[in-house]
This record gives structure tokens, C-alpha cells and sequence, in this order.
């Protein structure tokens, strides 16, 4: 587009040439190398990038918040035809009042100890001190209904804390288009959400979007995300504009090696000819592990007293031997308490989890300790679950110590096979796992839990904290320990694409509840339960979706596990539910073939 | 109503530690050597007669028929009698047996609530003049983390900490009151008297208050929330003293809290040199002469004191950030 568009005002945003550097110790690296893209009124631009391409400084530099070593060294950014670079403090005066920016990170993005209501009137006036107080908190109101705060009025008086994640990032909304921004800056907004959630937040900003018309920078680290979201998409790579298309046009004739290696990356979940191959057909006869009816809760305390929160309420599946059961569910769904109860870190309140037949719900805390050689845990974490101080051989040596299995020269013969079976080289066995990198924290993990020659290996969201190709090598070395050893996994996630590709069976929780155990095919291609469409419907994917996210969720968030509705959980989000969904429970039936589903359409 | 249930849980909890308190410090009075009676009568007294005052004291009774009757006085306001101060307030007698005015005891009560108000006095001020003198260091030093004013900070917290404050309250006294005339120093007989011995306590107190503060203000300017609110369009002014320092005032308060309470029950060093009459001076008295009941009496009050000094800070607290639960 010509300079003279950006004189008559046509469009709002004009970046050109903007280069920014980072300063250490006297070298200079560029983050940003001679961005040029334009920006219209009320149009929604994606960027996309992995970590690491600029993304998150390009949008720092637009919000005029780069902090040192970080410094534009070049280029220009024309907001409505002035110049943000060379004039400051004309930049700094748009910063919340025109140009808003909403983070990832809702849950630290209002001061703790304030309600929510007083911090929006707080920054309107802020940047519009004609404004009067009155008028703020009318207007912080009326957008907190806007974005679908259910009982808003009330809301505006609440504190952050007492708002769910979701919540807080309509909050989060509300404050940057309180001021009526002319553009909106939003980094990486649905990434800490679940992914019904998000869903929810990007259906909202185009709604906002046309309704406000303002201006929508979405970046996004998420390629089908990003392609939900936009009118346009930008990729970066290494601090370059790689290429903008519209986003049927992006994934359909991508121009640039990096957009064509991206979308040829990208897992489905629906696509025809899935590589069966590699999965072991489990033997359906003598179910390693049984769950029937597992509960628990906690008790907490509160201002308004004790509080019984009901973290796990109905939980029932078969495990088969050599299956790989994924087990999924959004945040608060209760399935790392299931975990804990699956593991015999906490015991059941009611109902039994049987491990070849043994109650290990029950079983004594000495008959515990034997069992747990058979069933190893994997955890999410691959920071905080290891030992900085030991090094990377007598971590995987302590569970034989915990044993007493093997001489001193026969555990360390194991520990060097056990690394070249997980992919560790083998003159890490005397570091720390200071220097090791995710992936590799994470091998160490799986190493660590399958010495011990457990037929059971529990995964909670063992590769959540990978990046996508690292996820597809330890998916790898998780199908050759399979063959080689025979393991059975249990995938604890709430990635809808990881289960699809790895998982023969899967359970479906919400709230507590296994709302539904399916075969992989039957799960994404027969759902017995809607909660299970709402979750297809959300996932973020290129494909055509089976599953419409308009037909399958109803606006609204989960109840809370301290005050469950009676009857079905999920029937305040249903599209489904009648009168009976809000008065009785569902029970798990059988639709045939082990597949089980919790929903009275299935009757 | 929450804060209904928070008062009366808390107190309830309260009355059960000053109990405690109270029966601990009643059976050790009693179980170490001595005898009281022995020092309230004079050394010159016969063997009879002390054993005459003893019986009629009851203190030859089982200590839990002790406790019983004492405790039975505490809760109707009766914190007993002095064993050894007149009603009249003449010296510390007890050298003559037959004195006639030794009828006449002092209430325990009376002395203790002459001499809170002032100790309360000295507390307050020594309060006021350590915040005064910490809160815009430690402020600052919080603001700008490893600057000069971090520095400055940290020094002169480490300066102040080090004065031990027999010597800086004689210092003082010698500097501002003799060599300058400007304070008057020793006894008590108008306010300017405690802004000396206040002077001293804050000194010793600043350095906690300075530390606490940076470290307390350097956590939050750290936080997402402030790091945003710059980029949400609030100005510095409103980042810092609208958010910063509510935030980190919780650290502050429940150091204040404990402070307060270590004022209250025991500046005797400063007391004692400044020969201040508060509460600090009366318990020194009342450990040497062996006064049994009005060492009870004090720990009692001051145990009370600590509990609802307690109370208030965490309701404050609350009221400050709603997340905490008490």
C-alpha cells in the first residue's frame, strides 16, 4: 500500500522496517529484522511464529513497552499517520487509551487486592480523567455484560481471585476496550485457557470486533488458532515477515518452506488413512487396571466455612493390557487427583481401583511400596520433578536403592542401558540435570520410572511441556519401549491431538466424572456424549470440524466442584438438556464394545 | 457474618492462651525456691509469724487451690494484691513486719494501669519516629533494587542494628540532654520525657522496618500485574502508591504487630536507664522483690495485649487483601 493511504488516514497501523535489537555484554542480536505490514481499521491480523521468533517483542514494541536490552534500532511505526519511534511521548500517551494490550497471563493481571470493578474504573479514568466515576463504572458494566460475565453487576465488586481463568481474561478484555481503543493488541490471550474456554474468548472477540470495529492484533502461537481468529494471517520466522495470506489461502498454497513444514506438521484429528500401525492392538481379556466408582474430595476452608470440594465423584474404566488409555479432561476436571488415587499417593473415599486384581486403594502402605514396582508415574513437570543436586545416574539408580534390587556395580550397569534405551548419552551419567533440556528432563523421567520394569507407566501430561516436534520424538520412544517391553500407558491430558494420535482407548472427564470411555475412532467419530462433542468441537484444528463449537457449547463456564448442581454436570453448557438432564444423574451405560457413555440420549 | 465468627473464634482462642499462660507462670512462681513470705515480712521476723501470714494467705494450700482462687479473682477483674507495695505508695517496704500501713496492700490492678498508659505512650511514639524514618528508606530501596538507594538502605539498616541500645540511649542522653539541653532525659514529668527513650527504641526498630519494606516492595514491583499497569495506561504515581505499597504493607503490618508487642512487654533495658515509670520499670521491681502476684498480673495483661494486637493485625490484614483467610 502507498505512503499517501497512510497520510489520508485509511489505515490505522503502518509498521516499516522496524528493527529491534537486544544488547549483551556488548553484542547486539537482532529479535526484530525489518518488519513492514499494515493494519487497517477494525481488521484482525494473526501473527504466528514458534517461540522464540518475535512474536511477544513485536508486540511489546507496538505497546511501547520494551525494556532493556531490548531497543528498536530501526524503522518506523505510523499510528494514524504519526510516527511512535521518534516521538515517545506521543507513543506513551496511546499506551491504554488507543492502543490497548491484553496479556497471557490473566491470573497476575490485576493487582490482588483491589476488586476488579474498581481497577477498570481505576484505568478508564486513568486515561480519560474527564470521565466521571459514575460514568466509568456504568460503562465498565455494561462491557462486563458485553463479554458475558454472567451476573455482572455483582462481578464488578469481586476480587481477581474469585474470578476463574476464563473469567479474568474477559476481565481482561473489558479493561482494554473500556477506553475504546482504536487498536487491540492481544499475546497470546487463549493459551493458559482449556481449550471450550478459548474457544468461547475467540467467538467473543470477533463479536466484539465487529461490534466496536476495533483493530485486532491476534498473536498466537498456534496455527489453527491463529487461522480461527483472523481475517489475515502473518508468519514470523527469526524476526521476518515470512508471509501474510488470508487463512484458507495460508494453509491451502502456503509460500514460504517454513508455513509449508508448519501445516505439514500439524497432527489431525479427523483426517482419513490414520497410521494404525504402530499401535499395539490391546488384548481385550483381563483388564490390568479396573476403576469402579472412585470418589474423593477435600475439605477446605473458606470465609463462608468449611467447604467440601468433590475433586474426583464417578470414575469407572478398564485398562487392558497393552492398551494406551488416554484419560482427558479441562483444568479442574479432577484428573491429577485421579492420578493421585490411581497411584496410591491418596486413598478413595469410595469405590476401588484394581491393579491385577488387587485392591491398591486398600492394600497396606508395605504391600503399596511392591506394587508400585509394577506401576510407575511420569510426571508434568520437568523442572521441579528432579533432584537438581544428584546427578543423572544416582537419580535413576535410587528407585532400585528404594528396592534393594542389585549390587552397586549391577545397578549402574543398568542405569547406562536404561540411558541408551531412553536416548541419554551415555557420559551424562555423572552430570547434574542442570543442563539438560526439557525433552531431556523428560527422558530422564520415563528412564527413572522404567527401571524398575513396571508393566504399568502412568503419564500426567508428560509431554504438555514440549514443544511439538520434541512431543513427536518421545512419542516415538514411547511406542519402541512398548514393543520392546510390553508397558500398558495411561495418558493423563488435555490435549485432544497428542490423545488422538497415540491413544487406543480414552475416557472423557468433566468435573469429577468419566462422562464417557470410547475407543479412539468411536470417541472423535461416534461421541456418545456431548460434553465429548463440545471438547472436538474446540480442539484447535485445520481440518473441517466435524463438530460445530455454535451447535455443540453453550456460553458459560463449568460449575464449581464445591456447589454441584443436582442432576448432570455438564447440562448448564448442554445444547442438549431437558428437564431431566437437571434433576437425576446419568449413569454410565454400555453402547457396546467397552465403550461406555453417561448421557440419557443414550438411552 | 465473617467478621462476627472471626472475633469470637479469636478471642475465644485468646482467653484459652492467656489461661495457659497464666497457669504457667503461677506454678513456676511457685516451685522455685524462696519464700515470698519470708521477704514481705522482713528477715527479722519470727518463724511463727510467718507461718501465721502464710496460712492466712493460703499460700500454704495445694497450687491448684491456689490457681483456682486466683484465677477465680482474674476473671471477675481482682488480679490479687501486692505481696509488698503499699496502698499508699511509700518505697518498697517490707523491712519492718509490724509496719501498720503493710494491711493496706496495693492492688495489683491499680499499678499495672498506672503504668500502661505510660509504656503505651513510648511504645506509640517509638512507632511513629521508626516509621518516619523507615518507610521512605525502605521505600526507596525497594523501588530501586541494587541502586544506591537499595545500598543506602541496607547500610544504614546495617548501622542502626549494630548500636546496642543500652549505650545509644546514654550517648544520646549525654548528647542531647546534658551537652545541648534540648531533651530532658531521666524520670518523667510531662511528654517530652519519652521522646528521648523513643528516639532509641526507633532507632533499634527502623532497620526490621527498612528490611522488610525493601524486600516487601521489591516482590511486588516485580509482580505481572504492576509490570502491566504501565502498558494498561496507569501513570507511576498510581502503579506505586495505589498498588505497590498496598500490596506490600501485609509483611509490614505483622512485623508492626509483633513489634508493638515486644514494646509493650519488655523495653526494661530503656525503661530502666531512662527511669521511665512504665511497664517495663514495674515488672523489673517486681521480678527483684519477688512480688509473685504482680508478676502474674503482668504477664497476664501483657499476654492479653499480645492476643488482641494479634487480632488487630489480622484483621487488618484482611482488610488489606481479602485472599487471606483467618
Amino acid at each position: 500500500m502507498a505512503r499517501d493511504d497512510v497520510l489520508a488516514g485509511q489505515i490505522l497501523l503502518s509498521v516499516r522496517d522496524l528493527t529491534v535489537q537486544a544488547e549483551e555484554d556488548g553484542k547486539s542480536r537482532t529479535i526484530l529484522d525489518r518488519i513492514s505490514f499494515d493494519l487497517n481499521p477494525s481488521q484482525i491480523l494473526s501473527v504466528i511464529g514458534e517461540s522464540g521468533s518475535g512474536k511477544t517483542v513485536l508486540a511489546r514494541t507496538l505497546a511501547s513497552w520494551l525494556s532493556v536490552p531490548l531497543r528498536v534500532t530501526g524503522g518506523a511505526i505510523h499510528f494514524r499517520g504519526e510516527d511512535l519511534i521518534s516521538n515517545p511521548k506521543f507513543a506513551k500517551s496511546l499506551s491504554g487509551r488507543e492502543i490497548a494490550y491484553i496479556g497471557g497471563n490473566p491470573a497476575g493481571a490485576l493487582d490482588p487486592t483491589m476488586t476488579v470493578g474498581a481497577q477498570l474504573v481505576e484505568k478508564l479514568r486513568a486515561v480519560r480523567p474527564d470521565i466521571s466515576k459514575s460514568d466509568a463504572r456504568d460503562k465498565a458494566i455494561a462491557l462486563l455484560k458485553a463479554v458475558k460475565i454472567p451476573a455482572a453487576e455483582r462481578r464488578f465488586y469481586e476480587y481477581p481471585f474469585q474470578y476463574s481463568g476464563g473469567m479474568m481474561q474477559r476481565a481482561m478484555i473489558v479493561d482494554a476496550l473500556i477506553s475504546d481503543p482504536a487498536l487491540l493488541i492481544a499475546d497470546n490471550i487463549t493459551q493458559p485457557l482449556d481449550v471450550t474456554v478459548a474457544a468461547q474468548i475467540l467467538k467473543l472477540l470477533r463479536e466484539l470486533n465487529s461490534e466496536f470495529s476495533t483493530a485486532i492484533l491476534f498473536i498466537c502461537s498456534s496455527l489453527p488458532v491463529a487461522c480461527d481468529a483472523a481475517d489475515e494471517v502473518m508468519v514470523l520466522h527469526d524476526g521476518r515477515v515470512v508471509e501474510r495470506q488470508v487463512p484458507a489461502a495460508l494453509v491451502d498454497a502456503p509460500q514460504h518452506s517454513y508455513t509449508k513444514g508448519l501445516i505439514k506438521e500439524l497432527p489431525t484429528l479427523w483426517a482419513e488413512g490414520k497410521d494404525e500401525s504402530g499401535t499395539v492392538k490391546p488384548d481385550v481379556g483381563q483388564p490390568i487396571m479396573s476403576v469402579h466408582g472412585v470418589a474423593k474430595h477435600y475439605e477446605t476452608h473458606g470465609k463462608s466455612g468449611w467447604a467440601l470440594v468433590q475433586a474426583v465423584r464417578n470414575v469407572q474404566f478398564d485398562v487392558f493390557r497393552g492398551d494406551n488409555f488416554g484419560i482427558v479432561g479441562e483444568s479442574g476436571c479432577g484428573k491429577s487427583s485421579l492420578m493421585r488415587l490411581l497411584t496410591g499417593l491418596e486413598r478413595p473415599d469410595a469405590g476401588t481401583i484394581l491393579f491385577q486384581g488387587e485392591n491398591v486403594g486398600e492394600a497396606s502402605p508395605k504391600r503399596l511400596r511392591q506394587l508400585r514396582r509394577k506401576f510407575q508415574l511420569v510426571l508434568q513437570d520437568p523442572y521441579g520433578s528432579l533432584p537438581p543436586q544428584s546427578s543423572i545416574g544416582s537419580i535413576l539408580e535410587e528407585p532400585l536403592i528404594i528396592h534393594k534390587i542389585g549390587s552397586r556395580a549391577e545397578r549402574r550397569d543398568k542405569a547406562r542401558a536404561i540411558m541408551a534405551e531412553v536416548g541419554l548419552p551415555d557420559n551424562f551419567y555423572d552430570r547434574l540435570p542442570t543442563g539438560l533440556s526439557a525433552g531431556q528432563r523428560q527422558r530422564l523421567n520415563v528412564g527413572r520410572a522404567m527401571i524398575l520394569e513396571p508393566e504399568l507407566l502412568i503419564m500426567d501430561e508428560t509431554l504438555s511441556a514440549l514443544d511439538q516436534t520434541e512431543q513427536g520424538k518421545l512419542l516415538e520412544l514411547f511406542q519402541r519401549l512398548q514393543e520392546e517391553h510390553g508397558f500398558t500407558y495411561i495418558f493423563i491430558s488435555h490435549d485432544l491431538t497428542m490423545v488422538r494420535q497415540v491413544c487406543s482407548r480414552i475416557a472423557v472427564m468433566y468435573l469429577g466424572e468419566t462422562v464417557e470411555v470410547a475407543s479412539n475412532e468411536r470417541l472423535f467419530f461416534d461421541p456418545g456424549h456431548p460434553y465429548s462433542r463440545a471438547l472436538l468441537s474446540a480442539a484447535p484444528t485445520l481440518e473441517k470440524r466435524r463438530y460445530s463449537p455454535e451447535k455443540c457449547l453453550l456460553e458459560g463456564e463449568p460449575p464449581s466442584p464445591i456447589d454441584l448442581p443436582p442432576g448432570c454436570a455438564f447440562a448448564n453448557r448442554c445444547p442438549h438438556a431437558f428437564d431431566r438432564c437437571m434433576a437425576e444423574t446419568p449413569k454410565l451405560l454400555s453402547r457396546g464394545d467397552h465403550a461406555l457413555a453417561a448421557c440419557f440420549l443414550n438411552e | 457474618m465473617f467478621i462476627v465468627r472471626f472475633l469470637i473464634r479469636r478471642l475465644l482462642q485468646g482467653a484459652l492462651i492467656v489461661f495457659l499462660v497464666s497457669a504457667l507462670i503461677f506454678t513456676l512462681l511457685r516451685v522455685v525456691p524462696g519464700d515470698p513470705v519470708r521477704l514481705m515480712a522482713g528477715g527479722m521476723a519470727p518463724e511463727a509469724l510467718i507461718e501465721e501470714i502464710a496460712q492466712e494467705m493460703g499460700l500454704r494450700d495445694p497450687i491448684y487451690q491456689q490457681f483456682a482462687r486466683y484465677m477465680g479473682g482474674v476473671i471477675q477483674g481482682d488480679l490479687g494484691q501486692s505481696f509488698v507495695r503499699p496502698a499508699n505508695g511509700a518505697a518498697v517496704g517490707g523491712a519492718s513486719f509490724d509496719d501498720s500501713t503493710r494491711a493496706a496492700r496495693a492492688e495489683v490492678w491499680d499499678l499495672i494501669a498506672q503504668t500502661v498508659p505510660m509504656t503505651l505512650q513510648l511504645a506509640l511514639l517509638s512507632m511513629i519516629f521508626a516509621l518516619v524514618i523507615a518507610v521512605p528508606i525502605g521505600v526507596m530501596g525497594g523501588l530501586r533494587p541494587g541502586k544506591w538507594p537499595d545500598r543506602l538502605a541496607l547500610y544504614l539498616s546495617s548501622v542502626f542494628i549494630s548500636l546496642p541500645n543500652f549505650w545509644l540511649g546514654i550517648v544520646l542522653a549525654l548528647l542531647l540532654s546534658v551537652k545541648l539541653n534540648l531533651l530532658p532525659a531521666i524520670g518523667y514529668e510531662g511528654f517530652a520525657y519519652t521522646i528521648l527513650p523513643a528516639l532509641v527504641l526507633a532507632v533499634e526498630i527502623a532497620p526490621f522496618i527498612i528490611r522488610t519494606l525493601t524486600v516487601s516492595v521489591a516482590n511486588v514491583m516485580g509482580q505481572n500485574f504492576i509490570d502491566i499497569a504501565a502498558v494498561r495506561g496507569l501513570t507511576r504515581n498510581q502503579i506505586i502508591f495505589r498498588h505497590a505499597l498496598k500490596n506490600s504493607a501485609i509483611p509490614l503490618l505483622n512485623l508492626l504487630g509483633v513489634q508493638f508487642s515486644m514494646l509493650l512487654g519488655g523495653v526494661l533495658v530503656i525503661e530502666f536507664i531512662f527511669d521511665y515509670p512504665g511497664l517495663g520499670r514495674l515488672t523489673i521491681n517486681a521480678v527483684m522483690q519477688r512480688d509473685f502476684p504482680l508478676i502474674q498480673g503482668i504477664a497476664i495483661v501483657t499476654a492479653a495485649a499480645f492476643v488482641l494486637i494479634n487480632i488487630v493485625v489480622d484483621l487488618c490484614a484482611t482488610a488489606i487483601d481479602p485472599r487471606l483467610d483467618y
